[in-house]
């Protein structure tokens, strides 16, 4: 589902340049649960931002279903990350003026779906996460356990193909952390791809495949499944 | 989608309450202005716009070229008429009438009497066939062919008669100052929509003969012209203006007046169009009591209105790329879920755009008391109704879009390119150019404000000084009854003097004309023949009696007085006195001037003295008798000055007064005005115009101290941890206040230093109109300076000093 081969990214102040991805490849294949580790610093989350078309590699190729998506433009982009891609941030970014259903619902919004079936499958979903009778509460009115849910509901709710985790358990104590990874395994069963990045050893248990990275190189690889 | 964006623009509103009313302030007060003036121009450019073929519809005018500039008269002499009828081609139609104006009206077989009605003219046909009036009963045909014939509108026609419907109006007889009747031929309906052809009463012109103005409209004589004697054409469809102008011109050729060509007078006609009789100030409208729509007052205060909603825009702009960061994880989160730059740049429009209706809908309201201030400038057929005229609504809907794009535009190009992967990381930094923007704008609002604070005051310095300015003869204590001269006789007048005269409490009493300052002016040529050179010079006529002079403590300056009040003997001024070539006033003594043929004696020269507005300058004056008084006397105006002892008993005197004038005039009201008063009138545009911009002042100082506000706001809540550490470095209150305060003084000092040539340059145009002008003091611009400044400071300190004083462990510990 997803290659890259020799992606690379810069970061420049006046002085010096950083090099946050150098020459990194790897691949994940459709229905995999990958986790990247690595100490702060590494590139982990660039990758991320990368993977998820929010940020532009500066070399290399980045394959997303066999198309080249490296040199995409903005609009492009946007195009097909609301189709395919969904996202978990650690801080869950909620919009704080929104409710909770409004929240799940504005991805199906980008998307064009109408009213009427977007009313169903947000209910759907916030059913299968189990915040149905929070849908009316605003995120600053909910525990962090169950804003990430919300966070994951709205990752879900337009069925991506592939799903971002940013250190999803990384505000959440053990056992609100433990059932938002029980959420993303049942997502995986289900068939949509979960590439996470973590902290967390805990966490990455969960995923089929470990990748570590260093300096924005791949060091190592563990199959776990 | 809609709902989506319209929740959050709500929900955005109201959570940030201060904010929003910042912006709906802001916008309200330049949206209300801009309607209002909106309405005036809506108003003044729709009068006698139903006229079939309007476009081809023209007043015939005078204007007379001479040496020492141009004046202008509506009017036409009489004999124009028939040769414009009968010698010129082209024309489909052409329509005379006469004013006839303060005419008493008694229907036949009632007791009603209505006097000095208004709105009255002889006219024939041709009035009917030129404009279009909807006949209630008669026809246009064959109507006002006889003489004592009259044609009513509805309205008059219900005065006159109220319980009769139209067709029983019909040979009702009406009679004219007790001696003309006429019978009522036709009652037409009142013009629906709005038009400066205000008349009421149509007389058949052959009825001006049984009437004391029968020679203004009889006869040939080319050289009275009369303002009242009107001339409207309509040109044929296909004719050019041109070639009705170059037939005018031969007319106006043929009969010049010799005796003007020999000093450089010419005389000329002209066609002005019906669409500009609402606006020509020079040639007037036919409502005396209405203002002539003044094109340059609109331009003034459609200025006023776009620099009020340009500084309600740079508010929003402001507050808006201020606030950004506060929306940037918003954003950052819709374009992660696939949002494009457009829908978000859409929906933040969307946004402005209910602000903007909600500022809309407050505007409405503010603009209800807007009418009432400036009702000075406001005619009195604009009121809030207005709003519903679709003409209106649709513009109002327009402008709405206009200020969402103007104040909307600019955030939300700002706010789109938020790069989500840096604004989720919390990583939000301002670009340089936007603050770079805010400065701009800032400096933008205050400069304005700044240029409205100047102006004010020295419009304000200008007119304390037309005010307090010695006229040059005596204002204070000094009152006059303007006599009921259309009804009553110059023996009455004299009579009524002479029982003033016997008043104690009245020092002087005089018989004349017009105060020595006065709207009013009667004027005529003097003829000069000094050091062999013939001089024609304009003068502007003072009438009075023998007391006149010494009553407004005119002083002499050679001479003496005239020695009655009909002898043929004037005082000119010192203005005169220079135009007839003399070098010194005793050389003009015992001099002779002609004025049409008729010798006058010089007897006396006195000082100069203001007549009117100090705006404008002295004008060649002469002090005669009742120098017409075999043909129409001008003796009109009785004089007195109450002496100061009794001046604190006014009222008694005033009622004495006035019992004696009913003695004289039993049926008349009184019209009594005083000197001092009078003046002030003569500086009513200055004085509404003062008003205006005392407003424009207030409103743009308030909305740009807002604007300043709501950066303060937000600048000292991004600062709060520099400020916890500080503080606790051991920052002092004041220095920190200076902290937060510097930049945005220095912004609004910049402001000051380009607002000084700005309203230099602005006022001092301005005052070149005045021939008595203030100077532009330097203190006026250093003052309204160090007061803004000083209210700036006031303003941001209400905030610096809570944020000063606020205890860093909190801010330090919250970060």
């Amino acid at each position: 589902m997803i290659k890259i081969s020799n992606l690379e990214k810069y970061y420049k102040t006046e002085e010096v340049q950083t090099i946050a991805l150098n020459k990194l490849s790897f691949e994940i294949k459709e229905g995999e649960f990958a986790a990247i580790m690595g100490p702060s610093g590494c590139g982990k989350s660039t990758l991320l931002n990368i993977l998820g078309l929010l940020d532009d590699p500066d070399g290399g190729s980045y394959l997303f279903n066999g198309i080249e998506v490296a040199g995409y433009n903005e609009r492009k982009r946007a195009q097909l990350r609301k189709h395919n891609i969904g996202f978990v941030f650690q801080s869950f970014n909620l919009i704080d003026e929104l409710s909770v259903f409004e929240n799940v619902e504005l991805p199906l919004i980008y998307t064009g779906v109408k009213t009427a079936e977007r009313k169903e499958r947000v209910h759907q979903v916030l059913e299968k996460m189990g915040i149905m009778h929070r849908r009316k509460h605003f995120p600053q009115q909910l525990s962090g356990g169950q804003q990430q849910r919300v966070a994951v509901a709205r990752a879900v709710v337009n069925n991506p193909k592939l799903i971002l985790a940013d250190e999803p358990t990384g505000n959440l104590d053990s056992s609100n952390g433990n059932e938002v990874m029980d959420l993303l395994t049942e997502l995986n069963e289900a068939g949509t791809t979960i590439i996470m990045v973590t902290h967390s050893e805990h966490d990455a248990k969960f995923s089929h495949r470990i990748i570590r990275m260093l300096d924005g190189q791949k060091v190592t690889e563990n199959v776990l499944v | 989608m809609f709902r989506n964006y319209f929740k959050i623009a709500w929900r955005n509103l109201w959570n940030n309450k201060l904010f929003s009313l910042i912006n709906v302030i802001s916008l309200a007060i330049g949206l209300s202005a801009s309607f209002v003036i909106g309405m005036m121009v809506y108003y003044d450019f729709t009068f006698d716009k139903f006229h079939t073929d309007g476009d081809r519809i023209y007043r015939v005018t005078t204007q007379f070229n001479d040496p020492e500039g141009d004046y202008f008269s509506s009017g036409i002499p009489f004999p124009l008429v028939d040769a414009v009828k009968n010698e010129v081609s082209g024309l489909e139609t052409a329509a005379f009438f006469h004013q006839f104006t303060s005419v008493n009206v008694k229907p036949t077989g009632t007791k009603d009497l209505f006097k000095q009605q208004d709105f009255v003219v002889f006219t024939d046909q041709g009035y009917f066939d030129l404009f279009d009036y909807y006949w209630l009963a008669g026809s246009a045909q064959k109507t006002l062919s006889q003489p004592n014939e009259v044609v009513l509108t509805e309205a008059r026609a219900k005065l006159y008669f109220p319980n009769l419907s139209p067709s029983q109006v019909m040979g009702k007889t009406l009679n004219y100052n007790d001696s003309i009747p006429a019978v009522v031929t036709g009652v037409v309906a009142n013009f629906a929509e709005r038009s400066d052809l205000v008349f009421q009463e149509f007389l058949s012109l052959d009825t001006a003969s049984q009437t004391n103005i029968h020679h203004q409209i009889s006869g040939n004589n080319w050289y009275g012209v009369y303002n009242s004697s009107q001339l409207w054409i309509k040109i044929e469809k296909g004719t050019l203006l041109n070639n009705f102008q170059a037939q005018l011109d031969d007319i106006a050729g043929k009969h010049q007046m010799e005796e003007d060509l020999k000093f450089g007078s010419s005389r000329e006609f002209y066609s002005q169009p019906l669409n500009n009789l609402h606006f020509n100030s020079e040639l007037g409208i036919y409502d005396p009591d209405k203002a002539v729509a003044d094109k340059d007052v609109l331009t003034m205060l459609g200025l006023v209105a776009m620099f009020l909603l340009l500084l309600g825009c740079a508010n929003f702009i402001n507050l808006n790329t201020a606030q950004a960061s506060k929306r940037a994880k918003e954003i950052g989160i819709r374009k992660t879920l696939g949002s494009s730059k457009g829908q978000l740049i859409f929906q933040f429009l969307g946004e402005t755009f209910l602000l903007t209706l909600i500022a809309g809908a407050v505007s409405i309201i503010l603009s209800m008391w807007l009418i009432r201030i400036f009702e000075d400038f406001i005619a009195d057929g604009i009121d809030i109704s207005l709003l519903m005229n679709p003409v209106i609504l649709l513009s109002i809907g327009t402008l709405l879009v206009i200020v969402t794009i103007a104040a909307g535009f600019y955030p939300g190009i700002v706010l789109s390119k938020f790069n989500p992967v840096r604004v989720l990381k919390g990583k939000h930094t301002e670009a340089g150019g936007k603050n770079q923007l805010r400065k701009f704008l800032t400096v933008f609002q205050f400069t304005i404000a700044f240029v409205f604070i100047i102006s004010t005051f020295l419009v304000g310095k200008q007119i304390g000084f037309l005010i307090n300015k010695d006229m040059g003869f005596k204002t204070e204590s000094v009152a006059f009854i303007e006599t009921p001269h259309y009804v009553s006789s110059l023996a009455d007048q004299e009579l009524l003097s002479q029982k003033l005269a016997n008043l104690s409490q009245l020092k002087k009493v005089s018989l004349g004309g017009q105060s020595p300052a006065s709207f009013d002016q009667s004027a005529t040529a003097f003829v000069s023949n000094y050091d062999g050179i013939e001089r024609e010079t304009s003068v502007r006529l003072l009438f009075g009696d023998t007391e006149y002079l010494d009553l407004y403590e005119i002083p002499l300056l050679a001479g003496r007085k005239p020695l009655n009040d009909t002898i043929k003997e004037v005082v000119i001024n010192t203005k005169a006195l220079e135009k007839m070539g003399f070098d010194d006033p005793n050389e003009a003594v015992n001099q002779t001037v002609t004025s049409g043929g008729v010798p006058y004696l010089i007897t006396g020269v006195m000082a100069d003295f203001n007549q009117g507005s100090l705006r404008k300058e002295i004008e060649p004056m002469a002090f005669v008798g009742d120098m017409w008084r075999s043909f129409s006397s001008a003796f009109q105006v009785i004089h007195f000055n109450i002496s100061t002892e009794n001046y604190e008993d006014l009222t008694t005197t005033l009622a004495d007064v006035e019992s004696m004038y009913k003695e004289v005039y039993p049926n008349e009201p009184i019209d009594l005005k005083f000197m001092d008063e009078t003046i002030l009138t003569f500086y009513k545009k200055e004085q509404s115009m003062s008003k205006l911009l005392n407003w424009a002042m207030g409103l743009s100082v308030l909305i740009s101290c807002l604007g300043l506000l709501g950066l303060v706001i937000y600048t000292t809540e991004r600062r709060v941890k520099e400020i916890g550490i500080r503080k606790v470095l051991g920052a002092s209150i004041v220095q920190i206040n200076t902290l937060l305060c510097k930049d945005f003084v220095i912004l609004i000092f910049i402001a000051f230093v380009i607002a000084i040539p700005i309203a230099y340059w602005a006022l001092d145009n301005w005052l070149q109109d005045f021939a008595n002008r203030t100077e532009l003091s330097w203190w006026i611009f250093a003052g309204s300076g160090i007061a803004m400044i000083l209210l700036a400071l006031i303003i941001m300190s209400i905030r610096t000093i809570a944020t000063a004083m606020a205890d860093p462990v909190k801010s330090l510990r919250t970060e």
